[in-house]
Parts: C-alpha cells; structure tokens; sequence
C-alpha cells in the first residue's frame, strides 16, 4: 500500500485535484446561468 | 399506505440488510469486523460515504427548504469538493500508512495519549448526542404525516440497524450503506420525475421553472455576503470548506468508511466520486422541492403541513375566517400564475409577485396562530415533502420514497453506532482498559460495543422523541465541537515543533473561542468550525515557541 500509486484516470492525482475544481467552478458557473435564465 | 407500498418498503428492507449480512459473512476478526479487513473496493465506500452524510431528516428537510426559502441552500455544500481534494492528499495517506483504526489513535502517535483521549472524547460525547436524534427524528415526522406511533417506528428501525451492525460489522454497514444509496438515488430521481408529471399540461416544466425563479425559489448562486446568513456563496465556500474538512477528515463516522480502503487510491477515488456527486445530487433534491412549490401553486396546499398543529387551530374562532382568506389567496395566486406563464411581461410578474406575497401573509397567519395555540415557536418545512407523496404520488412510488427515507435513516445511524463503538474500543477499552488481550477477545467487546452504542441510541431516541426543541440544541451542539477537532488535526498534520500539551491546551482554547462566538455573537453556526480551527492552530503554534509546548524532536508522522 502506498501513495504513489496512480489514478485510474488523468496521470497524475494532481491533475485529477486540478480536473475536481475546474469542475467545480463550472458547476457553479452553471448554477448561476441557471438562477439568471429563470429569475427575471 | 396501500398494500402495495408496504410491500415495496418491506421488500426494500428484508433485501438491503439480507445483502448486507451476507456480503459480511466472515467478519471473525477485530480488522474485519471494525475495518472490513482493508478489502474495500471504492464504489462501495463512495456510496457509504454519501449514505452516511445523508440522513432521513436531510432527506425530508432539503425539498422542504427548498419550497419555502429555494435552493440557495445549495450552497453550503461548495466547499466540499476543495475539502475532498485536501483530504486526500493529506489525511488519506497519514491514516493508511498509520495503519491505525481510529483517527484518535494517530492522534497519539503524533502527540500524547491524554490528546487522544480528549478529542476522542469529544467524538463520543459529540456522536452519542447525535445518533439518538437520528433515529428519532424520521419517526417523528412519519408520526405527524402517517400517524404511525413513533415509539413502534423506532424500536423497528432500530432492532433492525443494531441487528446488522452488530452482526456483521462494517462490512455489512458498508455494503447496506450501498444498496440505501441505490435506493436513495431511484427515490429522489422518481420523486422528481413525478413530481414534473403532475404539473398542469398548460405550465409544463419550462413554465414550472419561471415560475419558481419569479417567487424567488432557483437561486442556487447567491453573491451578496453576510456573515449572519449561511446560505451565501462565499460562507459556502470558506464555511462549507471548513465543515466539510471536519466531517470527513477528523469524524469517525466518515474517517473509518475510506479506512476500509485496499489501498490509498481507492480510499481518494472513493471521496473524489463524492466531491464530483454531492453537489449535483443536493441540486436535484433542492430542485424537487422547488417542483413541488410550483405544483402547489395549481393544487391547493393545506394552510399547514403539520397535521397535528392543523387540527388544534381549526378548533380556534378565528380559523373559518383565516382558511376563507387563504382560499381566496391561492385563487388569486393561480390565476395570476397561469397569466405570468403565458404573457411572461413585466405587468404579468408584478401582479404574480403580489398574489404570492399576500398568500405568503396569509399562510403566515396560520403559522402565526399555530404558534400561540401550541406555545411554542412553529415551522413545518419538515412536513411539506410527506404530504405532497403521501397525498400526490401513485402506489408503489410512494412505498418506493418511503423505503428511501429508512434507508437514509439506516444508513447514517449503522454508520454511527459502527463508529461509536470502534472509538470505544480502540480508544477507550484497548488503550485504557485492557491492552494485551487477544483478538477474539476484542472481537467480542466489539460486538457488545455496538449492541450497547445500539440500545443506547434507541432508548435516547424514544426519550427525545417528545421533545423537540431539544433535537434543534443537540444539532447545535455537534456544531460547536467540529472546529476544535480539525484544529487539533491540522497541528497534528502539518506541524512538527508542537507537541501533546500545546495540542491539547489549544483544543480547549479552541473550544472555549467557538463557545464564546456561539453566545456573544449572531455569526452563523458554519464560521464556529473556521473560529475554532483557527484559534487551535494559533494558540497550538504560539505554545510551541514556549519550554512547555515545544517538541524535544520533530514529529516523523507529520505531512511536512
């Protein structure tokens, strides 16, 4: 057992950490063109 | 309930813990039985994990909240994922190559033993409070919608859930934690989509959507900052980051499911899944309520929720009058509905807004009066979601939202009274009570660890059951305790000069801060998490530079 074992995905675990917030901005950016296209 | 829905509930249950029991078979040693023998694949702790978070009275509550203040309440979720992220570049790997079964336990290796006992103190004192209102609180609510006696429902729950943890350990928690979350997710995706289905053909889901943003319901993005006010995203970030940090890296509760890991990347994969799914997931509970505010625009709601509460001001005078009000409102607010849909012009949403604002006034009225007839302060956001299936949905959904509901309960009190009972052990019985004994015996203590965690659960529960202004203090009390133990584990983590007595002056120090703020200030219950790790850290690092608190050698367990 140890931590340098790969992600299944991405490289690199910083990569996956940079991919999980780049996520994040673009669900709430996403929320918030959700709250302005229904809420005049 | 129909036959039906009985048989979807009953069916839900005998399979769940049938499955979980027999996933477990073979739990006949301590590691095991209390982490699964580190055998974990990570979709089952993913899914622990979430089933462990989310609990009945979450469940309930989220639509609720949704269709009386909107979905802002998101928010407070936003942190999480930069929590997963830091928690498992830091908290994973130290755990797993500790080898340790508690997260108290590393506690002493890096510091002292009276550390561990304090903090895991503060984990038993904080969890045993907890998991009694847990269990009673769904039986609560099903109570006032059902009329279902309470005491039955949470002896019934809880015979089951003590049963199954008792037996079968983590494995069975972890793998009837998997099927509850399964269900959970068919529940709130049915839930949804009928709620959709049952909305007018002239309104559709478009209409449905303007409707909820004019009345102020999709606001998922609040930008305006206010320290009082949780439901903001910039207290959803930094507060929500720092909750989310003590929940899932320093309570036991959420430590020992990514304990049960094979290896350190499944334990990440397992709570990067959460911070990619929680989010979205708390979205569509939230967006379920805000459907629900929106057919109970075209479908009369009852001026309560509350049953019980219903029934004592029909018997006031003025009760005839208030209900004729409130009709005349809700016709209004239709009408004015079906107008904005069609037109969708400025004229259309002001004469919406006024209907929905003096519809507001007159259910606050019966709000208002429900509380001078009870004597005590009224809400009943809890009750909104029950009715709406118990009176709106086909047979066999219903069985299907209902099976949901135990099965959040379920899954968050098996998780609890597994943790209780493995800081009893570990951290109390083997440490201070017994050191060398073998592993059947502490087998054996387990067992009876979790059956005693397990009685006590039920008869608090059956206690509290009555007293409901008790289960809003025992939440706030969780809240005051989280703050202090993540201080006490960022000084564990990235610090070397600190030592057992400066770790342990700072976490009172800590706790004394957030009391102090709990009191003397009106600063929302998120930021007590920030006070107390902060002053932890400080109070921790100051005593360093003192004879008293500094290390002899650095720390070899730290992150840096």
């Amino acid at each position: 057992m140890n931590d340098i074992d790969p992600p299944p995905f991405l490289g690199t675990w910083r990569n996956v950490y940079a991919a999980v917030v780049i996520y994040l901005v673009l669900l709430i950016l996403g929320f918030w063109i959700f709250k302005v296209t229904f809420s005049p | 309930m129909n036959w039906i829905d009985w048989a979807v509930l009953i069916a839900s249950v005998v399979f769940i813990v049938g499955y979980g029991l027999w996933k477990s078979r073979g739990s006949d040693s301590v590691s095991n039985y209390l982490l699964a023998g580190k055998t974990m694949p990570w979709y089952a702790m993913a899914l622990s994990i979430m089933a462990t978070q989310a609990s009945a009275i979450t469940f309930i509550s989220t639509t609720g909240q949704a269709y009386v203040d909107g979905m802002r309440f998101v928010q407070i979720y936003f942190g999480l994922p930069i929590a997963m992220i830091l928690i498992c570049a830091t908290a994973v790997p130290l755990f797993h190559r500790s080898g340790v079964y508690t997260a108290y336990e590393y506690l002493e290796r890096r510091f002292d033993a009276k550390t561990r006992a304090l903090v895991s103190g503060i984990f038993l004192i904080q969890r045993g409070l907890a998991v009694g209102i847990a269990l009673s609180a769904p039986a609560i609510v099903l109570k006032v919608i059902l009329g279902w006696p309470d005491h039955w429902t949470t002896l019934f729950m809880g015979v089951v859930v003590v049963g199954y943890t008792t037996l079968g350990g983590i494995q069975a928690v972890t793998w009837t934690d998997f099927q509850q979350m399964l269900i959970m997710f068919a529940g709130l995706i049915v839930a949804l989509g009928t709620a959709i289905w049952l909305l007018p053909s002239d309104i559709g889901l478009g209409g449905a959507l303007h409707l909820a943003g004019a009345a102020g319901r999709l606001n998922p993005v609040v930008t305006s900052f206010d320290w009082n006010d949780r439901y903001n995203i910039w207290n959803g970030l930094i507060g929500g980051l720092f909750l989310s940090l003590a929940y899932f890296g320093t309570d036991q509760s959420q430590v020992q499911r990514y304990l049960t890991g094979k290896s350190i990347a499944a334990s990440r994969i397992s709570l990067l899944f959460n911070a990619i799914a929680k989010v979205p997931m708390q979205f569509f509970i939230l967006a379920t309520g805000a459907v629900v505010f929106v057919f109970y625009t075209f479908t009369a709601p009852p001026i309560l929720f509350d049953n019980a509460a219903l029934k004592k001001i029909q018997q006031t005078q003025s009760y005839t009058q208030l209900q004729a009000k409130y009709d005349a409102a809700f016709t209004v607010r239709a009408k004015a509905a079906r107008a904005y849909v069609s037109a969708q012009d400025e004229a259309s949403l002001t004469a919406y807004r006024t209907a929905h604002k003096e519809f507001e006034a007159a259910k606050k009225e019966g709000s208002d009066l429900a509380a001078t007839v009870t004597g005590k302060s009224f809400n009943d956001t809890n009750y909104i979601f029950l009715t709406f299936v118990m009176q709106y949905l086909p047979v066999g959904v219903v069985g299907l939202i209902m099976a949901s509901i135990f099965a959040a309960a379920m899954s968050t009190i098996s998780a609890e009274i597994n943790s209780l009972a493995t800081v009893t052990v570990i951290d109390v019985y083997q440490r201070h009570i017994r050191r060398n004994a073998t592993d059947q015996h502490y087998l054996t203590v387990s067992k009876i660890a979790t059956l005693f965690w397990g009685a006590y659960a039920v008869v608090t529960a059956l206690f509290s059951s009555g007293l409901g202004s008790l289960i809003e203090a025992v939440n706030m009390i969780g809240s005051l305790f989280y703050g202090g133990l993540l201080g006490v584990f960022v000084l564990a983590f990235f610090t070397k000069r600190v030592n057992g007595t400066a770790a342990f002056i700072a976490v009172l120090a800590g706790e004394a801060a957030i009391f102090w703020a709990a009191k003397y200030t009106d600063i929302s219950f998120l930021w007590y998490n920030v006070i107390g790790c902060v002053v932890v850290v400080l109070v921790g690092v100051l005593l360093s530079y003192t004879p008293v608190g500094s290390q002899q050698e650095p720390s070899s367990v730290s992150v840096f």
